[in-house]
């Protein structure tokens, strides 16, 4: 994991690594002797990430199980489980300790140990109970939870936070997002203002700044300083934009997700793809997210190969944020240059030329290799993009998303459902079409809702309902459209888009600027930068007023705009109790400003490349480390409100 | 959620039976007004299908609507396919789509060209 060694980052996100990987040799190290290891499907991505099977290995684990149902064979007699403290987890584990103790009476020669991530929760500890095995566990916590993907880059990997907030209005991730959240503010100090956007954000914010207080009263000792690098937290809520997800991502990174799905910054794709074979590329995104990912495994099933997706690929680093459009040309600039790398060795005449080439053969040779993997990749995405279905899609996003001719999407929609393209595909557009327009007018909500019923089945007719629910796909209100003025006080849509020498985020959509990266805008420069106002007259009248945040402008002069979107807006600053005038003295130091960017519910890739680029636009002023509930994009997003009953066709079939 | 239930149901009486029950609980409200309508058509369509199922000895239940007309073409019921159109008003525009498609896939040129 050497990508994550090259700090470049004032913030030493590393060591939110070092610390989990100690953690996890004190939960290996806390049963002796040999242990099997029974894991979450859903964490072994994760964990891969924090440690290799080596350092599993030293702490004596000698076999992996993932857990699932169904008796566990093994002779050895330690089981460590770790898993998210879910309900079917439990009776999995339930049903393995029935077995054994069916088996050979005696089950006291099992030992078991649960350790559950990131916290245990009662009503998992009840359901132990019940089955009447709670005895024979040992129970224990693994606090993992934000896992460094990049320098830049956190994730907390929960992978429902969406449907569990927004939906069924649970708020657990909430609070390991305020733990988590906690956890760095001890480690780096305290965020000296904390920004944000949405009722669960508010939520979170209020949480963090409790638990802060909590942590004063229980020890005055050791109260928290004022961070000296983090000059600001802005959590924003997936809910107030909802639009940006749901446009199909045109950057590199963001197509292979789209394509491909890539779980814990890894891509899965066949192994013919470096001869591409065309394959259907939608069905791999459709896979449900329980599919288990393969990361531990030593020897990745025959047919699909892993690719490794991070800052340790040079090549990748280049092309990550890219406009999709533009990657082809660098790849075969970057293959001519290769090339002529290896040209260099006629050239080498002394023995010290070559000794120099057969040094840099190594290099090349690897560089090689990352060039094979992605022209095969991008070759294969390109063979998505040039679909008709894919560009008719893109084309009525971009309508959408600019105003243009409503009506007549309308009907680009109706001939999407005709041709029975994936529902998925279909939904995006609807909820995007819903979103624009602040709801459908009720003739023709109720014309589409009839359409998907009678085309894709009855069982969605739940989905529907769930969508209502999230407010993203309904019958129009008296208010007039929102969006419409977000879009023109933000500018949402740029019109020139140079994707070879992109002048704004809005390139990562060839031309619709992310709404939640245009709002963090807002918040450290005030506003879009083109016409924005000059950044250094607002940052200066901001360090006298602001809590010593400097350039940090909050929701100024946006107001208007905020109030269009849903949820609550908040602003809050964060003191030491004497430190006030202290803090402001350390800001005036050479090293840069990091922003802390949470979203709660998820981000996407491009956005997490809008990021980067205005990180790049700065030059050094100001550094962005965004941290996640985890990594969406849009057919994720509404996979996890869907109705999903598979076997429906078949069961019902046969039985009469 | 007795919506869920009725598709655990493998009987197809009692995923009507529950369906009902849902359709009820629909009906007492005014705001779904078009749940209550989706539902009630949804237990006609199963009816069909499983009216049509003896007739044409194919599985048909539980498939969209969309399947079930296509299959009604495929197997030669076109007139199957017209009831369902009427029956359940399948807009023309849709109705052409999925008989083009299933013509298309039986290689019927003749009738393809009759259109």
């Amino acid at each position: 994991m050497s990508h994550l060694g090259n700090t470049h980052s004032s913030l030493n996100v590393t060591s939110l690594r070092d610390l989990a990987r100690k953690e996890l040799t004190k939960v290996l190290d806390s049963v002796r002797g040999k242990k099997c290891l029974v894991l979450d499907p859903n964490i072994s991505g994760p964990l891969s990430l924090i440690a290799e099977f080596s350092l599993l290995k030293e702490h004596g684990v000698e076999k992996m199980h993932y857990l699932q149902s169904g008796p566990l064979e093994t002779e050895l007699k330690s089981l460590i489980y770790i898993c998210r403290p879910q309900l079917h987890y439990m009776k999995y584990i339930a049903e393995h300790i029935g077995h054994h103790q069916k088996d050979n009476l005696s089950s006291s020669e099992y030992e078991y140990n649960l350790f559950f991530v990131p916290r245990r929760t009662m009503i998992c500890e009840r359901v132990l109970e019940e089955a009447g095995v709670f005895g024979e566990i040992t129970i224990g916590e693994y606090h993992l939870d934000l896992i460094p993907f990049e320098d830049d880059l956190l994730s907390l990997e929960l992978d429902n936070t969406f449907k569990e907030l927004y939906l069924d209005g649970d708020y657990t991730s909430i609070y390991y997002a305020a733990r988590a959240l906690m956890k760095l503010q001890t480690k780096f100090g305290l965020f000296p203002r904390v920004i944000g956007k949405g009722d669960c954000a508010k939520h979170l914010a209020d949480m963090l700044l409790r638990m802060r207080k909590e942590v004063a009263v229980d020890d005055p000792s050791s109260t928290l300083s004022v961070s000296q690098n983090i000059d600001s937290l802005i959590i924003l809520d997936r809910s107030v934009d909802l639009i940006t997800p749901l446009c199909t991502q045109l950057t590199y990174e963001g197509l292979i997700d789209e394509v491909f799905g890539i779980r814990t910054s890894h891509v899965e794709v066949d192994s013919t793809i470096v001869g591409p074979t065309s394959q259907k590329p939608v069905s791999a995104t459709t896979t449900t997210p329980n599919t288990a990912s393969t990361t531990t495994q030593p020897s990745p099933p025959a047919r699909k190969k892993k690719i490794a997706l991070n800052s340790s690929d040079k090549l990748f680093v280049q092309l990550r944020d890219m406009n999709f459009a533009v990657v082809g040309g660098v790849l075969n600039r970057i293959a001519r240059r290769i090339n002529e790398d290896y040209e260099e060795r006629h050239q080498a005449k002394t023995v010290v030329q070559i000794r120099e080439f057969i040094n840099k053969l190594g290099g090349l040779q690897s560089e090689h290799q990352s060039l094979r993997t992605h022209t095969g990749i991008a070759e294969e995405i390109m063979a998505y993009t040039v679909t008709p279905e894919f560009n008719k899609a893109l084309e009525v996003q971009q309508n959408l998303a600019a105003g243009i001719d409503i009506n007549l999407q309308n009907d680009h929609i109706e001939e999407m459902i005709n041709r029975q393209v994936p529902i998925l595909q279909v939904l995006r557009l609807l909820c995007l079409l819903s979103l624009v327009n602040g709801g459908l007018k009720q003739k023709s909500f109720e014309f589409f809702k009839k359409e998907i019923l009678q085309t894709y089945g009855f069982e969605h007719l739940q989905t529907l309902l769930n969508l209502e629910r999230l407010n993203m796909f309904i019958k129009q209100g008296s208010a007039s459209n929102k969006f419409n003025y977000v879009r023109k006080h933000l500018q949402l849509i740029v019109d020139e888009v140079d994707e070879q020498n992109p002048q704004d985020i809005s390139y990562v959509y060839s031309g619709y600027a992310p709404l939640s990266v245009r709002l963090i805008q807002c918040v450290t420069k005030g506003g879009p930068t083109p016409i924005g106002y000059p950044v250094g007259a607002n940052a200066a009248a901001n360090s006298i007023a602001g809590g010593g945040a400097r350039g940090i402008v909050g929701w100024k002069g946006h107001e208007d705009a905020l109030k269009m979107l849903p949820g609550k807006t908040f602003d809050e600053v964060q003191r030491h109790d004497d430190g006030a005038i202290r803090s402001k003295k350390l800001i005036q130091g050479q090293q840069p400003r990091v922003t802390l960017i949470f979203f709660l519910g998820g981000c996407t890739y491009t956005e997490i490349s809008a990021i980067r680029f205005m990180a790049q636009q700065d030059e050094g002023q100001r550094e962005y480390v965004i941290a996640t509930t985890q990594i969406i994009n849009g057919n994720s997003l509404l996979n996890s409100v869907m109705q999903k009953i598979d076997h429906l066709g078949h069961s019902a079939g046969g039985n009469s | 959620i007795t919506i869920l239930e009725s598709y655990e149901q493998k009987d197809l009486n009692e995923r009507i039976n529950k369906l009902k029950i849902a359709l009820k609980w629909y009906q007492d409200d005014k705001e779904h007004a078009f749940e209550a309508k989706a539902i009630d058509e949804n237990i006609r369509l199963l009816q069909t299908q499983a009216q049509f199922e003896k007739e044409m000895n194919q599985q048909l239940v539980g498939l969209p609507l969309n399947e079930t007309v296509h299959k009604c073409i495929t197997t030669n019921h076109p007139n199957k396919a017209s009831k369902l159109k009427s029956d359940f008003k399948i807009p023309d525009k849709r109705f052409w789509w999925i008989k083009l498609k299933a013509l298309v896939e039986m290689r019927d040129w003749d009738e393809l060209d009759r259109l």
